[in-house]
């Protein structure tokens, strides 16, 4: 078990203080609260003091990894019991979490008193008594024990077995390791060669477009010089006729 | 002190609760802090709330831990914890 302690003073008189305890949620540094809610609530006249069962809504505070042990609902329970004692102006404030409360349990007390020395100020102490539950220590300690056995079991008819694989293993990597590195070898072969090979049929490839673009070009320089030719030859024939 | 008042865990209940919060709210202020109270006032409203709770308690499977939290730590007690067995 663990023990939590903290001591603060508010700058109020404890009727502001007590009062305000229980409009207390929501605010905005308490967002993990979600929702409170009277369960039940007594006032004796006689001993003026009003004491109140309350539910506190939580939105869950664990990590989702750990959901899967306690449940999917992301919402966790706190009952609080409150006892304000009007007479000696102290509010003393009981919770203990319900949800996850096999495993971890958390009783936290808190009190409001007016400050003896300062009437306008309210003092305010908090304790929570952490503990870890057993049922969760006696799983882990069968968790484990159930695991040193098992390796005691196995320990030396796993030795031999494990023995075997490795050198069988050893054998594979040592082969596996040449051959790798011959691989690699290849591979980095291949891909200059292909590289060089890319480049030269490329330049082979723009070199004959280069040249057959110059033979077109030529050729259709030469027929359009040709069939302007007949044409002018044709022209001029015509033109004779024509005189 | 925010005018942003709480919701129940049972949204169908926030409505009962919230009428019921700000009937006991003056009454604290204003009969209880000041020794004027003789009884414990708004409880009628109380009563209605308290159906709506009862109801979702139990269709949300939260009643069976509450029963087990209040044997641990009763109401009677102040939730102070009964000796614990182990």
């Amino acid at each position: 078990m663990k023990i939590f302690n903290s001591t603060q003073t508010f700058d109020y008189p404890w009727d502001h203080v007590s009062a305000a305890n229980w409009q207390k949620y929501p605010n905005e540094v308490s967002t993990h609260v979600v929702a409170v809610d009277v369960l039940r609530r007594e006032f004796d006249p006689e001993s003026q003091k009003l004491v109140t069962e309350r539910l506190i809504t939580c939105k869950q505070p664990i990590p989702s990894w750990l959901s899967f042990i306690v449940g999917g609902d992301n919402k966790s329970f706190i009952r609080e019991i409150s006892t304000v004692d009007r007479l000696t102006k102290t509010v003393v404030m009981r919770s203990c979490n319900m949800t996850m409360c096999k495993l971890l349990k958390v009783y936290e007390t808190v009190t409001y008193t007016q400050d003896p020395l300062d009437l306008n100020k309210t003092k305010f102490e908090q304790t929570a008594e952490i503990t870890a539950y057993a049922s969760l220590r006696r799983l882990c300690d069968r968790i484990e024990d159930w695991s040193v056995e098992r390796f005691g079991q196995n320990a030396s008819k796993g030795k031999q077995g494990f023995d075997s694989v490795l050198k069988h293993l050893d054998e594979q990597w040592n082969g596996l390791a040449s051959k790798t590195t011959s691989l690699l070898g290849e591979v980095n072969d291949k891909t200059t060669e292909v590289l060089k090979e890319v480049n030269e049929k490329t330049s082979v490839v723009l070199k004959e477009v280069n040249e057959k673009t110059n033979v077109v070009l030529k050729e259709v320089n030469e027929k359009t010089s040709i069939v302007l030719k007949e044409v002018n030859e044709l022209a001029s024939e015509i033109w004779k006729e024509g005189n | 002190m925010g005018n942003l008042m709480s919701t129940s865990f049972a949204p169908e209940c926030t409505e009962l609760k919230q009428k019921y919060d700000a009937c006991f709210n003056h009454w604290y202020t204003e009969k209880f802090l000041k020794g004027k109270s003789v009884y414990n006032e708004c409880e009628d409203l109380w009563l209605d709330y308290k159906t709506c709770l009862d109801t979702h308690l139990a269709k949300q499977g939260v009643k069976p831990m509450l029963d087990e939290a209040r044997s641990e730590a009763p109401f009677e007690n102040g939730g102070v914890p009964v000796e614990k067995k182990n």
